[in-house]
């Protein structure tokens, strides 16, 4: 092999052009994740798929119970229209950047990263922000399918539209930020794998197959508990009925305060990592 | 000034079944522009030394500085001052070789521009301009760690740690690292390296110290190494690096001979 020049003298340290700031670090990791998922169709699809299913499948199997004209809480549309939000809110519950984190602590690029001066918050903001991307897209073409090809109309317009996706991405980079906590604490594929099965009971101890008070007693009561309930309700307002104040500011105060909490998690847990 | 000191420094996990004193007490002065080799068996704490001079953990006890910067106080002065390549030469294998040359550069404040010319002064610097564009997960064990340092050098670090550069390497890529480190050190870089083949320490190093069980049994020149034990044990003849270490490190011929070969 030939040696290679150099074109300055190695320990001529390089000044950095750009001061090292969360968000210009959040973003450069962001984009990185974004390629990351852009490589990785087979992961990203069943994002969209397993759910569009579900909301084919419970249509299909629930419609003839609850026709449009003789169901008051389908406010005139089809029991789809109904199902939506469950399927958006499936969606965003895969906790996808939570398993590329995992993986990267295991390979060690993590620790790459780590040995660089860069924000440590935005080791777990980059990828949250990648999170809220790929979620504004499956989000949209899912909605646009809903309408397009199951008639669903979004009652609340274009700009309920906007508001169902975006509120359906940040609640993404919620769930997913409590899943790279896991990722964070336990350093295992495995762990995390099981721990985001936590969508179970958050996803199906809500109204998703009827409005809370038709629901019996019990899961009734587990539904009023379970936060993700008011972002179900909040999301189906959106379509079902237009903009209703109470309902979308539950729906995004739930979004808030969990967002805060993960939020203040992770720094504790990316600067204390050791 | 040193390009790195360390004085007392210690590692404890703490763990279920008991603490693990992984280092107890290490002591180092490295001297701007030196190889200096850190050999020592499997689990003497060798890596646990280099993730706590390079800030990914946290030190028990003790005080570390690379490019006279603390460690501890300063850890981003410490990591603008130090490249690092780890034990498992951790790469995104979804990215292009020189995206990943890129991300990093720019981690380091440079502008895209910047980073896009110093990816490839250093894909020409190991030789993987051919590979650049491919992703990684393809890559051989040698190119992987080709790349793990360049990757570590985008900043022109003052101090390189390399944590057993060549391990699994078949031996013409493990030359091959060889000749890189040599060529990166006589460009001003100071290398801090640990490794279990100890020929590949005779070869390289200026210096170097045996740590076993996380204290430092010896250290000094390898030939002032050979030469101690020679005298010590009235031998007729110069022994090897291997012998040093098997005497350092309390292992015979026989049972040593298995462990430090077997990676
Ligand atoms: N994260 C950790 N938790 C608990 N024990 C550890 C950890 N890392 C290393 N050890 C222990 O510390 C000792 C030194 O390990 P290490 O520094 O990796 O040795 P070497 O690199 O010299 O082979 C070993 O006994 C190892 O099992
Ligand atoms: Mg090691």
């Amino acid at each position: 092999m030939t040696p290679k020049t150099e074109t300055t003298p190695a320990t001529t340290a390089v000044e950095p052009e750009h001061h090292s700031s969360a968000l210009r670090d959040s973003l450069l990791l962001g984009g990185r994740a974004i390629r990351e998922a852009l490589r990785t169709p087979d992961s990203l699809l069943p994002t969209m798929f397993i759910p569009l299913f579900f909301l084919v499948v419970n249509v299909g199997q629930a419609a003839r119970i609850f026709p449009s004209e003789a169901t008051p809480f389908l406010e005139g549309q089809s029991y789809g229209a109904f199902q939506l939000p469950a399927s958006l809110l499936l969606s965003a519950s895969f906790g996808g950047a939570a398993l590329y984190l995992v993986e990267e602590i295991e390979g060690g690029y993590f620790d790459k990263l780590r040995a660089t001066p860069i924000s440590r918050m935005a080791m777990i903001l980059g990828r949250l922000y990648a999170e809220f991307v790929k979620t504004i897209a499956v989000a949209t073409v899912m909605v646009l399918l809903s309408v397009l090809v199951f008639g669903i109309h979004i009652e609340s317009g274009i700009l309920g539209f906007v508001v169902l996706v975006t509120m359906v991405a940040i609640w993404a980079m919620v769930f997913s930020g409590f899943m790279q906590l896991i990722s964070l604490k336990t350093r295992s594929a495995a762990a995390t794998q099981g721990a985001s099965m936590i969508f179970f009971p958050l996803l199906f101890l809500t109204p998703n197959f009827v409005p809370r008070n038709q629901l019996t007693r019990p899961m009734e009561i587990a539904a009023t508990i379970n936060p993700v309930t008011y972002i179900m309700e909040a999301a189906r307002s959106l379509i079902l009925e237009g903009f209703e104040g109470e309902t979308l500011a539950k729906g995004f105060a739930v979004i808030g305060v969990t967002m805060v909490l993960m939020l203040g998690l992770s720094v504790r847990m990316v600067n204390n990592y050791d | 000034m040193s390009a790195i000191t360390a004085v007392g420094l210690k590692k404890t996990f703490r763990g279920k079944d008991g603490d693990v004193d992984a280092v107890r007490g290490v002591n180092l002065d490295v001297a701007p522009g030196e190889i200096f080799g850190f050999l020592g068996p499997n689990g003497a704490g060798k890596s646990t030394t280099v993730r706590m001079l390079t800030t990914l953990m946290t030190l028990s006890a003790g005080q570390a500085h690379v490019g006279g910067v603390d460690v501890a106080a300063d850890p981003h002065g410490a990591r603008r001052k130090i490249g690092v390549a780890l034990q498992e030469a951790g790469l995104d294998p979804r990215q292009t070789a020189r995206e990943i040359l890129v991300l990093q550069a720019r981690l380091f404040g440079m502008s895209m521009a910047s980073a896009v010319v110093r990816a490839q002064e250093l894909l020409e610097l190991v030789d993987l301009v051919d590979a650049a564009d491919r992703r990684v997960k393809g890559f051989s064990g040698g190119m992987k760690r080709r790349l793990d340092l360049a990757s570590a050098l985008v900043h022109r670090p003052e101090v390189l740690f390399l944590d057993e550069p060549t391990s699994g390497l078949d031996p013409a890529s493990r030359i091959t690292v060889w000749d890189e480190v040599r060529r990166i050190n006589e460009l001003g870089t100071t290398v801090f390296l640990t490794t279990q083949y100890l020929e590949e320490a005779d070869q390289l190093c200026n210096r170097l110290a045996i740590i076993d069980g996380g204290l430092i049994v010896r250290e000094g020149t390898p030939t002032a190494l050979k030469q101690e034990l020679r005298t010590r044990k009235s031998m007729k003849t110069d022994p090897t690096l291997d012998e040093v270490f098997l005497d350092a490190t309390g292992r015979t011929r026989e049972m040593g001979a298995g462990e430090v070969k077997e990676v």
